[in-house]
């Protein structure tokens, strides 16, 4: 297989949901940093290997900002990681402040302590699933849990109204949509008027939530643009449709696709579930291009030279599957030696949203295996309809537990 | 066991509270790493090195 007679077009094809190409071992071992054309249809490199993808991700020669943005390769033609943002010259500054405005109100601590509140909202789903069942023998799973746990978690959160759900939702589905072309940027702006009709509904009467503290920050700091704001909380807002729901139907799928690891995980819940969390968050690969860099300078690395201002395709699904880091890579194996992943970053731009994601996601498989051990898939995995967004995923888990 | 924390480095991603939250907290006003225990008995070594070697920002040095 050659892979240098003429530029990689990305995304690379994908057998199933759960793997991936396997033309990224091929460039893994021959070319770890090699040139491609986006979905979009500019230049780029595409980074495949843990080494130089954890390496990027915490080298501060590489941002998200880009010197000229109208002449920068664009991306997916998703309304998200599509090309540069924020502001070139004050990105590293400007981030910090983020990071440090947010970081208290997703710590470690604090999730945790949401973590009864989840249990009982699991609970709770998980009775209506059970209820539904008795009536017709297969639910869906993804409608039933994988979105509303999520998506009820980052409202509270973020001091959003539950009930504007089904809009909110919708947005974030054509934001990340890869094939609606225009309409992908269009619902970006609808999101933004969205958001800023909520800030200002809420800014007579600010309360406890991540929004409120950042409309009193953004009222406070000068510096801090309102629509750099604004973009953060539908930012947020979008991180919390379009990831925790995926990886639980992903994880769903890894578990009951091999009914052995079902087994070991039903045999013993509160003892696995947090290793088998991690390895669903190495295995899992939403979508199939990675996270988005632009050079700020030129770097010489793996054998190639990036210029200042080329594009990079940092590829975390590929990254987490390196048989040179991972013992039997692409096997599910949550008893592996190796304890780290790149499946929320690394860096600064480490997710914030990571302790929250990890708590949802304990909760969730530890009840399922307690409350529906003999859970199994209703249609086979090749038959499931698969999102056509950057953030991938299932649009359907359906599930059933009657006797065969 | 010594542990050093570099809070100039710190991204407050909370991993090293969920390795060894006996070690490791988040200060409650910015979420950056506050240390508990800098010399925690040698037991508790390999949640303590998991703990460093799963910072986004290696901000954590663990001398034997």
């Amino acid at each position: 297989m050659s892979i240098d007679a003429e530029r990689l077009k990305l995304p690379l094809a994908r057998p199933n949901v759960l793997d991936l190409a396997p033309l990224y071992e091929v460039l893994r071992r021959d070319a770890p940093i090699a040139p491609v054309t986006t979905p979009a249809g500019d230049p780029a490199w595409l980074v495949t290997r843990y080494e130089e993808v954890r390496l990027l991700l915490g080298d501060k020669r590489f941002g998200r900002s880009h010197p000229e943005p109208e002449k920068a390769s664009r991306i997916s033609t998703a309304a998200v990681q599509d090309g540069p943002t924020g502001e070139y010259a004050t990105e590293e500054a400007d981030h910090t402040r983020m990071r440090r405005l947010l970081t208290p109100a997703f710590s470690a601590k604090r999730m945790r302590m949401l973590g009864e509140n989840m249990e009982e909202l699991v609970d709770s789903c998980l009775d209506a699933l059970i209820a539904e069942h008795e009536q017709t023998g297969v639910v869906d799973l993804h409608r039933g849990l994988a979105f509303p746990l999520p998506v009820a978690m980052i409202c509270r959160l973020l001091g959003v109204p539950e009930e504007d759900n089904e809009l909110f939702a919708s947005l974030s589905e054509r934001m990340a949509g890869t094939e609606i072309g225009e309409e992908a940027h269009k619902a970006r702006e609808e999101f933004f008027g969205y958001m800023v009709g909520l800030v200002e509904s809420k800014r007579g009467a600010l309360g406890e939530d991540v929004i409120s503290d950042l409309v009193r920050a953004q009222a406070e700091d000068p510096s801090f643009d309102y629509v750099e704001m604004v973009r953060l909380c539908v930012g947020l807002l979008f991180a919390g449709h379009e990831t925790t729901v995926n990886r639980i139907g992903l994880g769903v799928l890894f578990l009951l696709t091999d009914r052995s690891r079902w087994d070991a995980l039903v045999a013993d819940p509160d003892g696995r579930v947090d290793a088998v969390v991690e390895e669903v968050m190495r295995l899992g690969a939403p979508g199939d291009l990675g996270l988005l860099r632009y050079a700020r300078e030129d770097v010489d690395i793996a054998g190639v030279t990036i210029k200042a201002g080329d594009a990079l395709v940092l590829s975390i699904n590929a990254a987490n599957r390196d048989a040179s880091v991972y013992s039997a890579a692409e096997e599910f194996d949550p008893d592996r030696p190796e304890r780290t992943h790149l499946g929320f970053g690394h860096g600064a731009h480490f997710c914030i949203g990571a302790s929250l994601a990890r708590t949802e996601l304990r909760v969730v498989f530890a009840a399922l295996a307690k409350r529906l051990p003999s859970m199994r898939l209703a249609k086979e995995l090749d038959q499931l309809q698969v999102r056509a967004t950057l953030t991938g995923g299932v649009a359907e888990l359906p599930v059933t537990w009657r006797s065969a | 066991m010594n542990i050093v924390v570099d809070q100039g480095k710190c991204v407050g991603a909370g991993q090293c509270v969920l390795a060894a939250d006996d070690v490791f907290d988040q200060r409650d006003d910015d979420g950056l790493v506050d240390l508990l225990d800098a010399s925690p008995p040698a037991e508790r070594l390999a949640d303590v090195r998991h703990a460093a070697a799963v910072c986004p920002a290696s901000a954590i040095a663990v001398s034997e």
